[in-house]
């Protein structure tokens, strides 16, 4: 091996001019070179992370705003005992599709978009490791995203709950074709959900900045990178359990069916071993949020890095051991259950390190209170609670009252949305001059918190009272006599303020990318890379890769902080570097726009699709992929190297006075 | 112009093998992902058993005669034939690292080969199982195994494809002896994972 | 709580306008019923009691966790702010600590660590708590003496079974489980078709109903009354009108009621009632309902035997009378959308003789 890499230097080497830094004429040839293709053709084609990131979030947030739409239905429709707003069976489709859409297509998607987005930008490299199976991923996803909506306004909307139990989803119990569409949805997100938490794990693995060792790593960059694990091993489950229902219903196997030897509770369990990590998948990356926004806001870093790794570690570990607390009131033993109750109680540690870390990082810091870290202090506020009272939902005899019902729905709304959707919202008024180079409104952006802030809480927090005076979930409607009106009025109003909320934060984003102030590179004095390069940031990221000194990047930046130079401005190369200690190994290029991805998904699709149909689409749709993975294949081949020589040793010439020596660190191997 | 100190990546190589290369660490997480689907096989399979007084079921049809404990034979030949199937695997893994196109044309060749004869040989192991898919919980379990693994099987026996037409056809740069290298371990993984199957689908229920 | 403080701090003056029209709405709405007795927090009996005893150990002391971390992150907020003020006027950025202080850091990482340790041993009390109170609900329960019933759980009703060892004994009714006063009952629950959930609040927690699996329910009723309870797993279209209700009788009344359902049905007495009971046997109604003591014997839908002993029907969806009954014979469709009555067209005569006859059994 020792051999082929010298031989592979070798010819590295034949060019022996001194590389420089990229400026000038080299600035635009690698301009050139990772432009992102124009044209409606060309738009499939795109590879660049960020790209496929921000058509992630933004189709997303369209499938929020769906969802968001869905909930404020059905919030109409109990406002009142006995309205008729929505048929029973409306309903039903209605709740399936808000929380479906609100796990599958909304929060998992933009968390992971935000990853992608981020990620590499926080590593300083230039795309993610596998640029086309990034833009795969994103095409899955929209297809299966399509899917469940053409189906919902074709009347064909799943019917049985974003979980599906069995026998109700079955054959039996559910004709149609309205689960076939949801089990088919589930296997396309969650291939873009696998593809994306691969992509993660191996971009921050192998392309790191020189000088980001582990120890340096953004905490953004490690929650995401501790989801992405949580999302290899977790959705599986998911994708099995969904192929095994479309199984049982297309083609009459019996997984499910006790009369054949099933079991119904193999489902459940199948289920939840993916259902309770995926709550710890959207709420990870939020902490990541939260942290890189308490960091820039109280000017210092988090209080306590090793507690708070540790704790997404810990988290992402035990979240794995508490599925069966969604399965209480079911006939299991009962010593079982407490040992699930004991790790559901036990979550609550690192959760709880990481709010003191928070709190500490506050106490010692200088804080600036701007909508961003405004929205991370709804995010105590209402995640707190939510944390708390799940620890009643822990408790098996407390969970055999509050199972199933409205206080369940006031719990998780507390975690997800406060959890989750505030930090969010937090993360978009804070990155927004990143992506658009201009400032969101903070007038605005603060209407946006207090609405959503004010109206989150008249919606959920009467919930809770709900679910202690029997109001169970999903019911479309209820008696007079039960007494749950005045409160369920309360919560409707409030969904009113949420959505006027909303209305203002897309009413922001509009105005102020015409009218905001210009941003620059780092308006926030922010010490993540992100903030290196300018607003919004061009399509190669870095013109030059920075090295790394501190885990404060840009704070611990000295005027002599080392820059690489060497990688090619004619290629999409990017630098790989050691996993451990982000040595620079070797260099390694990306393949750039491809039409393939595309054609992939599509392949995949009619598979998926049609198969609700018949199961003959599979075999057609296999060859068709096929043929699409080989196209894919072999269109990815290097560029060839001569011209570069050529063209480098002219730039050279042209405007380079004689270079400042380069301090050639890296030689060995590792 | 800037004036900090200059990091020159310039002299590394392009590419490189196992552990450095990207390739070698999406290739191990796609695995991760594999593998856990077919734990969960696993458990889902094991869990239906308890559903069950004696595993296999009783035979009720008579079309694959009164015994329901699949036949061996297929099974056993395929097993045979996957782990043998790793060694020109190996030698074109060496032959990749070494750079040598004539070994790598041959020895994937005869990989793809291989492939064709235990994808046959995997047709008869399903009429080997004495129950279809649609006859009870058991035929359903020991199907989804079976299709599970033959998934793979045809998607390393592709990949192997792609790469041996690639050999063939083109000069065998350093982009493609790391994708090689790849496969292998994917091929290794496609044999080594189905020994503990093979060995709960056919033997456990002769010896338990 | 705080939150609500605090809407009323931020609202100003249109917000809590706002909020006015909500409470009159909520006001108008509150009037038109009375408040079901469906609550985990006024137990009737022991099951539910322990749970509610937990409640109240749980509640405060997270109240009180609440509270005190809020005013942590408050006071955390309140000193930031002020350094922000000290290090830089009010528009400018303080420079960066990218090193804090290590003596100054130390003192806070104690308070994180003692923060953690209290919540550690909080949540070990709770645990502990918690796995007292489940273990003293499964082990102190004494079965001896107990009455079983068997309760089915259907597309969207109760079946009630009361066994007995004499066969002639053993009688069904639907959505509505009458138990003596002070005696355990165990609840053999199964399901025909999907997954139910059994849940009255006021006497246990839930258990579901998982179709090919058994599971059952302990409970006793110490307080004499009439506990509504409601279907708590989704189950299809019609799982909000899946309620029943569990009637707790001193021992001497529920063995009276015990009596009287064991009689096969009255004989219809007026002409009117004898052609409605034609109409029964002669319509689609024997296809589904049985009625002791005549030929109606099907099992799909509930046992009409005692149905005017009942105060409500459809699963406690409408209440027993005329005008309901005569709706829900008529177009079940209508009242309860996905029920798997089918709507019958009866001609006027039939239908008035029907209802005549069914509100006769008693």
């Amino acid at each position: 091996m020792a051999r082929e890499n010298e031989k592979e230097r070798e010819e590295a080497k034949q060019d022996d001019a001194v590389a420089l830094p990229v400026e000038g004429e080299r600035l635009r040839e690698l301009e050139e070179t990772w432009k992102s293709p124009r044209g409606v053709w060309k738009f499939l084609t795109d590879t660049n992370h960020k790209v496929i990131a921000m058509r992630y979030v933004v189709t997303a947030f369209v499938f929020f705003l769906l969802a968001g739409l869905e909930a404020a239905v059905m919030r109409l429709q109990l406002a009142r005992p006995e309205s008729r707003i929505l048929t029973p069976d409306l309903y039903d489709q209605f709740f399936t599709m808000h929380g479906t859409t609100m796990m599958f297509l909304f929060a998992v998607p933009i968390m992971e978009a935000m990853g992608l987005y981020f990620v590499p930008m926080m590593i300083g490299t230039r795309n993610v490791a596998f640029p086309r199976m990034n833009a795969f991923g994103y095409y899955t996803y929209l297809i299966g995203g399509l899917l469940l909506y053409i189906g919902f306004f074709l009347h064909v909307g799943p019917d049985a709950g974003w979980f599906a139990y069995v026998p109700l989803s079955g054959p039996q119990f559910s004709p149609g074709k309205r689960i076939d569409i949801w089990a088919q949805m589930i296997t396309f997100t969650e291939i873009a959900a696998l593809v994306g938490a691969v992509e993660i794990i191996v971009t921050v693995f192998k392309q790191r900045a020189p000088g980001m060792t582990l120890n340096r790593l953004p905490l953004f960059v490690w929650a995401q990178l501790v989801t992405s694990f949580m999302i290899i091993f977790s959705m599986p489950a998911v994708m099995m359990a969904s192929g095994m229902l479309a199984m049982d219903r297309l083609v009459d196997t019996h997984f499910f069916n006790p009369a054949e030897g099933g079991d119904a509770l193999l489902y459940q369990h199948l289920f939840w071993f993916f259902g309770h990590p995926e709550v710890y998948i959207i709420f990870i990356p939020a902490l990541g949020f939260v942290s890189s926004i308490v960091a820039t806001f109280t000017r210092r870093p988090v209080f306590g890095y090793l507690a708070m790794v540790l704790s997404l570690i810990a988290t992402a570990f035990i979240g794995f051991g508490l599925w069966v607390h969604h399965m209480f009131a079911t006939p299991l033993p009962q010593l079982g259950q407490s040992f699930f109750t004991g790790a559901s109680m036990m979550i609550a540690i690192p959760s709880g390190v990481q709010i003191f870390c928070w709190i500490a990082t506050m106490w010692r810091g200088k804080l600036r209170l701007k909508t961003p870290m405004v929205f991370v202090l709804g995010f105590f506020a209402i995640f707190v609670l939510g944390g708390l009272s799940g620890i009643i939902l822990a408790s098996v005899p407390l969970d055999w009252q509050v199972h199933d019902t409205y206080f369940v729905v006031a719990h998780f709304h507390y975690v997800l949305i406060g959890g989750a959707v505030f930090p969010l919202f937090g993360a978009m008024h804070y990155w927004y001059p990143k992506w658009t180079g201009r400032m969101i409104s903070e007038r605005l952006g603060m209407l946006t918190f207090w609405l959503l802030f004010v109206g989150f809480n008249l919606v959920f927090f009467p919930m809770h009272q709900l679910g202690l005076k029997g109001m169970p979930r999903r019911v479309y409607t209820y008696l007079p006599e039960t007494g749950w009106g005045s409160l369920n009025m309360i919560a409707s109003v409030g969904a009113a303020l949420m959505a006027l909320g909303v209305v203002t934060f897309l009413a922001n984003v509009w105005a102020s990318r015409r009218a905001g102030v210009l941003a620059g590179a780092n308006p926030w004095y922010a010490d993540t890379l992100e903030w290196a390069t300018e607003s919004p940031a061009p399509d190669y990221n870095f013109a030059n890769i920075p090295t790394v000194e501190g885990r404060s990047a840009l704070w611990e930046m000295k005027d002599d902080t080392p820059i690489v130079v060497g990688l090619s401005t004619e290629c999409r190369e990017v630098l790989c570097t050691h996993i451990m200690d982000a040595e620079p190994d070797h260099r390694y290029e990306l393949p750039g726009p491809s039409i393939f991805p595309v054609l992939t998904a599509l392949a995949v699709g009619v598979a998926f699709t049609a198969g609700i149909f018949t199961p003959w689409a599979f075999p057609v749709s296999a060859v068709l992929s096929g043929a699409s993975l080989y196209g894919w294949f072999w269109s990815n081949r290097n560029s060839k190297n001569e011209p570069v020589k050529e063209r480098r040793a002219r730039t050279d010439k042209a405007d380079r006075p004689s270079p400042r020596p380069a301090a050639r660190t890296v030689e060995g191997e590792a | 112009m800037s004036a900090r100190p200059l990091i020159d990546v310039s002299g590394l190589p392009k590419h490189r093998f196992d552990t450095h290369a990207p390739i070698w660490w999406g290739n191990l997480w796609l695995l991760a992902i594999e593998t856990t689907m077919f734990v969960i096989a696993l458990a889902a399979y094991l869990y239906t058993q308890q559903n069950f007084q004696v595993w296999p079921p009783p035979n009720t049809s008579t079309v694959y005669g009164l015994d329901p404990v699949p036949g061996l034979t297929p099974g056993t030949i395929n097993i045979i034939l996957l782990v043998l199937s790793c060694v020109p695997m190996i030698l074109t893994d060496l032959a990749a690292r070494r750079g040598d196109r004539g070994a790598v044309k041959l020895w994937l060749t005869v990989c793809v080969a291989l492939g064709v004869v235990m994808m046959i040989l995997r047709w008869f192991e399903y009429g080997a199982v004495k129950f279809t898919w649609d006859s009870n919980a058991y035929g359903s379990s020991v199907w989804m195994l079976l299709v599970l693994h033959t998934l793979h099987l045809l998607t390393s026996w592709g990949e192997a494809v792609l790469l041996s037409s690639w050999v063939w056809t083109q000069p065998l740069d350093m982009h493609r002896r790391v994708d090689i290298t790849a496969l292998a371990v994917y091929w290794y993984w496609v044999a080594g994972i189905w020994i503990p199957f093979y060995l709960l689908l056919y033997f456990a229920p002769r010896v338990i | 709580m705080t939150t609500r403080s605090a809407i009323n701090v931020r609202l100003g003056r249109a917000g809590r306008r706002v909020l006015g029209v909500a409470l009159a709405a909520v006001c108008v709405a509150s009037t038109t019923g009375f408040d079901a007795n469906q609550k985990v927090l006024a137990p009737a009996g022991p099951h539910a009691g322990g749970v509610s005893r937990l409640w109240w150990i749980f509640f405060p002391v997270l109240a009180v966790v609440y509270v005190v971390t809020l005013i942590f992150c408050a006071v955390a907020v309140a000193r930031g702010r002020a350094r922000q003020g000290r290090d830089a006027g009010a528009n400018s950025i303080p420079p960066p600590e990218a090193k804090p202080d290590e003596a100054r850091e130390r003192r806070v990482r104690s308070a994180v660590v003692v923060a953690t340790a209290l919540t550690t041993i909080i949540l070990f009390v709770l645990l502990v708590s918690s796995f007292l109170t489940g273990r003293e609900l499964t082990m102190t329960r004494s079965d001896a003496g107990a009455l079983t019933i068997e309760v089915t759980g259907h597309q969207w009703w109760w079946e009630v079974r009361y066994d007995d060892a004499v066969s002639a004994n053993v009688f069904t009714t639907a959505n509505e489980i009458h138990v003596p006063v002070g005696q355990p009952v165990i609840l053999r629950l199964s399901s025909t078709d999907v997954i139910h959930s059994f849940w009255v609040p006021n006497l246990a927690g839930k258990k579901d109903l998982i179709p090919g699996k058994s599971s059952s329910v302990w409970l006793r009723a110490d307080r004499e009354g009439v506990y509504r309870g409601q279907c708590a797993e989704f189950c299809g279209m019609q799982h909000a009108h899946m309620a029943f209700v569990v009637v707790a009788d001193p021992p001497d009344k529920f063995w009276a009621w015990v009596a009287a359902q064991r009689q096969p049905a009255v004989n219809p007495q007026t002409d009117s009632q004898k052609r409605g009971q034609a109409v029964f046997l002669s319509a689609t109604c024997v296809m589904c309902h049985a009625i002791q003591g005549t030929q109606a014997n099907a099992s799909v839908g509930p046992n009409l035997t005692h149905v005017a002993s009942r105060a409500w029907i459809a699963a406690e969806t409408i209440p027993n009378t005329r005008g309901h009954l005569s709706g829900w014979v008529a177009n079940a469709q209508g009242v309860k959308p996905g029920v798997l009555m089918p709507p019958n067209s009866l001609s006027s005569e039939d239908l008035q003789s029907l209802l005549d006859y069914l509100q006769s059994l008693k």
